[in-house]
């Protein structure tokens, strides 16, 4: 077992994330062609890669809102498979946030986020509201609780949609592309939630193109092109001395 | 430099936007009455030259009309045998309304079904039965039923089911001495449950401890009806307080109800406008009122008066009754309610029987050699269940497509979302894409609910004594085309507002709040 030290508070635990030759068709299109890569406890992984190239498909296979057809994905010890009791399990312990939000907007915000914790969880209401609070007070939002989502900035409704997905205390955490729906001034603020995030210890996927927070936060980055990892390393290793040419073009383009 | 300002000019009437708006509202007013006032005066005449006087006499005259199937078969005037016809519109609509929404709802969500074989049948369905006019399938649902097993005497018996070309027998439950003190008791275990319900989901919000708020709520109906069921004969002591409340109805002088009507109007009025200004009161402070606001609350102001004075003139009406004696409508406002509480004060007084016994239906021989189902049980006669399962699938394929739009419309992140958390089909299908898609449902809906209960008309066709059916009877016999048809629109205008007012209040209360 290796332990590898990053931060003093943040110490990598065991494999929690293991894909090998994870492939994933759309009809005749091959989206994933074998992607095979390995995520520790606490960990803080940033994807990157041009549009097209399966970043979001490959997040989206790891809680099976998109079915992998060949290779196989091993989330917290479960194998992802047709089982509908593994798929619950996994996805009880695996947080999504998405580009677009996608908060329920006909419950206020303190429902959204008791929704899942009182359904799935059971836990009672009463319990559900205390921890929607502390939520809401860690994101920065706690006077935002009785309002409907419509009625919230970009920023703060991205910021709901990470506390409604805490609430079910996940053990991993996926991003796809959280901050680009979002007006530049509102960036920082959920960056600063993803931020406080990976110092508690959270084991994040991001797939993002800010590249500030991949060399601040990130512990590996993930190069994707053409639905494979051409390339993964340190975020030191990609902003000084990146390897292959598309990668190269790649950060030329976004730097 | 200095900005010349040229001395602001008086804009001229005519270029005035306000004041020519103003003048267009108005002057639609106006036509709009003229117009009713002109057709409706060269209408008199022309029935005043082919003879017929125009009038509401049939309403109390004894009608020789028969009715196949209804609250009452032989009514013994025009205005019952109307109710009667309404009373049938209302039966098909009603429950053709609630079967309809289950169906169109189960069809519609089968549609968007991954099984490949309930998909495929929702289609088929949805696009046979929408393409085929209404009007053949009801001839076709007669037809289905007419070619059943005649009734004869080999028949005569007591069944749960029987079907037959005279229509379906089914056992059915009918109400019996003690039925309405036993209903007191419900009714009071209903309002009792609902304090219940709201003390233990306060302790339930206060501990977290699960205490079924719902679910007590139902038990304690269960426990009050159980109970009325065997104590309801001690509620005779209740008898006089109704009788009582009967006199002193009979005692009030009838101008009460006209002032009641009035006041009503006017409160109505005040209250839309007192609501219309409050909408109108921003954080900021009050907003300013454009000249359509205005012409609302004009309006408003206006209709309160004018309802107000129609109360009186209707109030002083005098109509002669059945019993041949002249009354007002006041004061037939006044005997009907006393009657109602009279006849429940008798209904009181009885002390034997069950509230509710089973009964089941009876072929009987009915004269030689003609045989019938009897009183038993519930028989739906074969024009009811043509016009019934024609106007029910029709709509339910109106309302499948509108359900599949509904839910289509829901965006796909809504869904991944509530599976990212965990939440099962069956789950996010209730709490997160329903209610979301109910919004998109309901306007259209309303409009098949609507449509469905004009639909009934068609009713006429197979000879099932709706309002129209009834009326038309009427219309041959007494020749009052217009007053019959008056009638039929008003009750038809009457029953749509109703339907658009009840989905209009769901429709606000589903509002979704934006910015
Ligand atoms: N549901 C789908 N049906 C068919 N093709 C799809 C579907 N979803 C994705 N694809 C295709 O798969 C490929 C990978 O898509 P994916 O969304 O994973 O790219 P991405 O790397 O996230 O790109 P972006 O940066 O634009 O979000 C694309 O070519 C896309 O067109
Ligand atoms: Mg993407």
């Amino acid at each position: 077992m290796t332990m590898h030290e990053t931060t003093p508070e943040r110490v990598l635990g065991d494999d929690i994330v293991i894909a090998e030759g994870v492939k994933k068709w759309f009809g005749d299109f091959q989206a994933l062609k074998g992607v095979t890569t390995r995520v520790k406890e606490r960990e803080v992984v940033v994807i990157i890669g041009p549009s097209g190239s399966g970043k979001s498909t490959f997040i989206r296979c790891l809680n099976r809102l998109e079915a992998h057809q060949e290779g196989t994905i091993i989330i917290d010890g479960t194998e992802l498979t047709n089982d509908l009791k593994n798929i619950e399990k996994i996805r009880s312990e695996v947080g999504m946030v998405f580009q677009q939000f996608n908060l329920f907007p006909h419950l206020t915000v303190m429902d959204n986020i008791t929704l899942a914790p009182i359904w799935v969880r059971k836990t009672p209401k009463a319990e559900a509201e205390a921890t929607a609070m502390e939520l809401l007070e860690r994101v920065g939002i706690p006077e935002q609780a009785d309002k409907y989502p419509g009625q919230l900035s970009g920023g703060q409704q991205q910021r709901v949609a990470i506390a409604r997905s805490l609430a079910m205390k996940p053990r991993i955490m996926l991003f796809d592309e959280p901050t680009s729906a979002l007006d530049p001034e509102m960036i920082k603020e959920v960056l600063d939630v993803m931020k406080e995030l990976a110092a508690s210890g959270m084991t994040m996927l991001v797939v993002t193109h800010e590249m500030g927070f991949a060399r601040e936060v990130a512990d590996r980055v993930l190069f994707f092109d053409y639905g494979t990892i051409v390339e993964e390393g340190t975020p030191e290793h990609f902003f000084t001395n990146p390897q292959h040419d598309r990668t190269k073009l790649f950060l030329s383009q976004i730097l | 430099m200095t900005v010349e300002v040229r001395e602001h000019q008086k804009t001229p009437l005519w270029r005035n936007a306000t004041f020519l708006k103003w003048v267009a509202q108005i002057g639609v007013l106006i036509a709009l009455l003229a117009l009713f006032a002109l057709l409706g005066r060269e209408a008199l005449k022309n029935f005043n030259q082919s003879g017929i006087s125009f009038g509401w006499k049939w309403l109390s005259d004894p009608t020789g009309v028969d009715i196949r199937e209804g609250i009452d078969t032989s009514p013994d005037s025009g205005v019952r045998a109307l109710a009667v016809g309404m009373v049938n519109t209302l039966r098909v609509g009603i429950s053709g309304i609630v079967a309809a929404t289950v169906l169109g709802t189960l069809i519609g969500i089968g549609r968007l079904s991954k099984n490949w074989i309930v998909n495929k049948l929702s289609t088929i369905y949805i696009e046979s039965i929408r393409n085929v006019p209404l009007l053949l399938q009801i001839f076709f649902w007669q037809a289905m039923a007419l070619v059943l097993p005649q009734l004869t005497t080999d028949d005569v018996g007591t069944y749960w089911f029987k079907a037959s070309n005279k229509g379906f027998g089914l056992a059915w439950f009918r109400t019996d001495g003690g039925f309405w003190p036993w209903m007191l008791f419900v009714v009071a275990g209903i309002v009792v449950g609902r304090y219940v319900s709201r003390y233990r989901h306060r302790i339930q919000e206060e501990t977290g401890r699960i205490t079924y708020p719902g679910l007590s709520w139902f038990a304690t109906v269960i426990v009050f009806a159980a109970v009325g069921w065997f104590a309801w004969p001690i509620l005779r002591i209740l008898a006089p307080v109704w009788h009582g409340i009967a006199s002193f109805f009979r005692a009030l002088p009838p101008i009460v109800y006209p002032i009641v009507g009035a006041i009503a109007s006017i409160g109505f009025a005040v209250l839309w406008i007192r609501n219309f200004f409050e909408s109108r009161r921003t954080p900021a402070g009050f907003g300013k009122l454009t000249d359509d606001d205005w012409f609302r609350v004009i309006f408003a102001g206006f209709s309160g008066i004018a309802l107000a004075i129609v109360s009186f003139v209707i109030g002083g009406f005098v109509l002669t009754t059945v019993g041949g004696d002249k009354a007002t409508v006041a004061e037939l406002i006044g005997r009907g309610i006393a009657n109602v509480f009279d006849w429940f004060g008798r209904s009181f007084e009885v002390t034997s029987g069950s509230p509710i016994v089973g009964s089941r239906p009876e072929v009987i021989v009915k004269g030689a050699g003609f045989v019938n189902f009897s009183e038993g049980g519930v028989v739906m006669s074969v024009p009811f269940f043509a016009i019934w399962t024609g106007v029910t699938l029709y709509t339910a394929s109106f309302i499948a497509e509108i359900v599949r739009g509904g839910i289509l419309a829901v965006p796909k992140g809504q869904t991944e979302a509530a599976m990212a958390l965990g939440l099962r089909r069956s789950q996010y299908l209730r709490l997160v894409i329903l209610p979301q898609a109910f919004r998109i449902i309901l306007p259209p809906m309303g409009n098949q609910y609507l449509n469905l209960m004009k639909n009934t008309s068609l009713g006429i066709a197979v000879a099932f004594p709706e309002i129209v059916q009834v009326g038309t009877t009427i219309l041959n016999q007494t020749g009052q085309s217009l007053p019959v048809v008056l009638v039929w629109m008003g009750f038809f205008v009457t029953l749509s507002l109703g339907i658009s007012a009840i989905v209009n209040y769901y429709n606000r209360k589903m509002m979704i709040v934006e910015r």
